[in-house]
């Protein structure tokens, strides 16, 4: 019986929401910044499968079927967009210069830090492009001959990052513009910072959208430079 | 417009992009392609928010929960990861926050600056 379960997508599906409930319940009851739904929800499940010997193919059966609608969340995000077309027409030249100063940065800084700790070219190739969104990064890695399975993983880490801590960073740098502060969610930490972005503000979700669709574009002509 | 008109929408234009993305000949996701071309709808008045507005509501308010798959696969990469773990953790701690702080204080600084002429005449 608990095999049959196992080998259905709705294994993957139900634990996921389960313990995305209960990482909004931890979140509530706690305060804490750590307890992050999308942090707890993650440990909660790599807990699970291990401490019952669970393969991650079972749950991804079910988690692929998540994973799917990445796209259409995307895709979404224009209608944030589209609410805040007025202040984005008003101030297009600034958001596009501080992505195109963002792309610069995170590729120069990567390339920077990497030769400065010697890393292999593989894996520089693979971390070069961790600012943007998954779907952008593997393609660049792939033709930089880099790994995807690393540059994937760099891509959910600089998520995780801008996710948790954006707003300590605006505290930290003191950013106090609504405009600034979502266009450096979205350039330093793609779709996963906007999903943050979002809860921050309408604007700072809206210029976080449009900042991950620039640096995305941006960062792949770049990559053909490299 | 009734919810399953409104997904049909959503889902009929990523399935769109994905093929309009094979076309490409450069590699372009198909989801920042989709994100383009529903705002172009938006923008031309093509799409009512209406039309859609229901089910893009649900999707960025629940937007993270998307990632949850992806951050446990992250357990599958776990050897290929732990031979580079520490320059690995060394660029992700410290480039996040520089491309943030490079990022915003450009568009703060730029900002500032068109505002400071608005207000002078």
């Amino acid at each position: 019986m608990i095999e049959t379960m196992l080998s259905s997508p709705l294994f993957g599906l139900a634990i996921s929401c389960l313990a995305w409930w209960a990482g909004l319940w931890i979140q509530k009851k706690t305060g804490l910044l750590l307890c992050n739904p999308l942090v707890v929800a993650t440990a909660l499940i790599i807990l699970f499968l291990t401490v019952f010997h669970i393969p991650h193919a079972d749950y991804d059966r079910g988690g692929a079927l998540i994973s799917l609608f990445l796209g259409p969340a995307t895709a979404v995000l224009a209608l944030n967009i589209y609410r805040q077309r007025q202040l984005l027409k008003a101030h297009f030249l600034p958001v596009l210069a501080g992505c195109l100063a963002g792309c610069l940065t995170s590729v120069g800084s990567v390339l920077l830090l990497c030769r400065l700790m010697a890393v292999e070219p593989e894996i520089a190739a693979s971390l070069l492009p961790k600012s943007v969104t998954t779907a952008i990064a593997v393609a660049i890695a792939d033709s930089g001959g880099g790994i995807r399975s690393i540059a994937a993983t760099a891509v959910i880490a600089a998520g995780l990052t801008g996710a948790l801590f954006s707003p300590l960073f605006a505290r930290l740098f003191r950013v106090t513009d609504p405009i600034a502060q979502g266009v450096g969610i979205g350039a330093s930490s793609h779709a996963l910072g906007t999903s943050r972005a979002l809860e921050i503000g309408p604007l700072q979700g809206a210029m976080s959208s449009v900042s991950l669709c620039v640096c995305g574009i941006l960062t792949s002509v770049l990559a053909l430079f490299l | 417009m009734p919810i399953l008109g409104e997904i049909a929408i959503i889902l009929g234009l990523c399935l769109l992009c994905e093929g309009l993305a094979a076309l490409l000949p450069f590699p372009f996701p198909a989801s920042v392609l989709s994100l383009l071309l529903l705002l172009a709808l938006l923008l031309t008045g093509v799409l009512k928010e209406r039309h859609i507005g229901r089910v893009c509501d649900f999707f960025t308010r629940n937007m993270a929960i998307f990632f949850v798959p992806a951050c446990v696969g992250l357990i599958e990469h776990w050897e290929t990861l732990s031979r580079v773990l520490l320059p690995f953790l060394i660029i992700s701690l410290l480039t996040t926050p520089l491309v943030y702080a490079v990022t915003a204080w450009t568009v703060q600084l730029l900002l500032g600056r068109g505002r400071d002429k608005e207000e002078k005449p």
